[in-house]
């Protein structure tokens, strides 16, 4: 099947500014968009810069818009897209370096500020820290994160305001806040307890759609709000 | 698996609103629900009309009835109502004007704009809710 490609294009060393192209190629059903973008790169336009790594979804370096939604490239593929142009453009809310590559600093950043680690200072124990599987499914669903940015890059209080700590850190957050060995829960709180903290989302849903891991994201913010307001760990 | 307690964070303003907020939009429908109570028990069913009674749900004030066919207006008057229609007032403003606050602070970083922006919601809500509560002690 034949699919038009439409790209965003940007080299800040040239003056053509930013702009699309539009390549048409030859594409099976079962080709994933990450296929179209190599096809480009290896057989068209070898300057066509994207990331990517993995190519499997575990990675999450390939996010990008695919069609107006955030999406991992090598995770959609062409026979699940309602049309045959496909319109591919970068994340959005993070500078753009060059066509698809944005600057994560921002994001990473914000990821860094929540304190993404295990915290607990007690000694030890010979052999393992305890916790029944009970315990260890209550944060289940926000480990599966792999900081693709896709939740964070289509949340319109981010796109307006870049100092929003953003759904991808707080879910990290909500990772260790639940989980039952770690003890440094109320200093996350603090720490999302902010103006640019929980309260500038607006639960509207963008992140939980956009996730490629389907991780309930506005669902464990929700959580992290309820923690900061009752000052318990359900 | 039992809740574990954490210490909470600190209050601030957008905690404090934040609690507000869902805490007034509870308390909006159960005055609302007092008063459409009230009014059915002091006989509005038979003596006045729809439109009339939705209009004391929302604002319990007397020249809200005084078109309709109640017979005494004495215990649609009072302080009880003139409390309620303040309750009223002040939940219903700062609900709505703490929303503009959330809106105008999604886009504007802590700086002089953020300040200009938080001070004018400000003094408007405070205009707004002294001018009401002027009225309704007046009317």
């Amino acid at each position: 099947m034949e699919v038009k490609l439409k790209v965003f294009r940007y080299n800040p060393e040239d003056d053509e500014g930013k702009h699309f192209d539009t390549f048409t190629l030859e594409a099976e059903p079962t080709d994933r968009v990450l296929d179209l973008l190599e096809q480009v790169k290896n057989y068209v336009d070898g300057t066509l810069t994207f990331r990517r790594s993995c190519a499997h979804g575990v990675c999450g370096s390939d996010a990008i818009r695919i069609n107006g939604v955030n999406r991992l490239a090598c995770k959609v593929l062409v026979q699940d897209l309602k049309s045959k142009t496909v319109k591919i453009e970068p994340i959005l809310g993070l500078e753009v370096e060059k066509d698809l590559v944005v600057d994560m600093e921002p994001f990473f950043r914000h990821y860094k500020s929540v304190l993404p680690y295990f915290v607990n200072d007690d000694p030890p124990p010979m052999k393992e820290r305890l916790q029944s599987p009970e315990e260890r499914s209550r944060f289940d669903d926000t480990t599966k994160c792999i900081l693709c940015a896709s939740c964070t890059t289509s949340c319109p209080s981010f796109w307006i305001n870049e100092e929003y700590v953003g759904p991808s850190a707080i879910v990290n957050a909500h990772r260790f806040i639940y989980d039952s060995r770690d003890q440094a829960a109320a200093e996350r709180l603090e720490i999302l307890n902010d103006q640019f903290g929980v309260y500038r989302c607006h639960t509207i849903f963008n992140c939980t759609d956009a996730c490629p891991r389907e991780i309930e994201v506005t669902k464990a913010v929700g959580e992290v709000k309820k923690a900061i307001a009752t000052g318990r760990l359900e | 698996m039992q809740s574990r307690k954490v210490p909470q964070p600190g209050w601030n303003l957008e905690y404090t609103m934040w609690m507000f907020t869902r805490l007034s939009g509870l308390a909006l429908p159960v005055l609302g629900l007092i008063g459409i109570t009230a009014a059915l028990v002091m006989g509005a069913r038979t003596q006045m009309d729809l439109g009339t009674l939705m209009r004391w749900t929302f604002f319990p004030n007397v020249s809200h009835v005084t078109s309709s066919n109640i017979p005494d207006y004495v215990p649609w008057g009072g302080a009880f109502w003139q409390i309620m229609q303040i309750m009223i007032a002040f939940f219903g403003f700062t609900h709505g004007f703490n929303g503009l606050r959330v809106v105008a602070e999604d886009y504007t970083n802590p700086g002089f704009w953020q300040v200009f922006w938080r001070g004018i919601i400000f003094l408007v809500w405070l205009f707004s809710l002294l001018a009401v509560i002027f009225v309704i002690i007046n009317s």
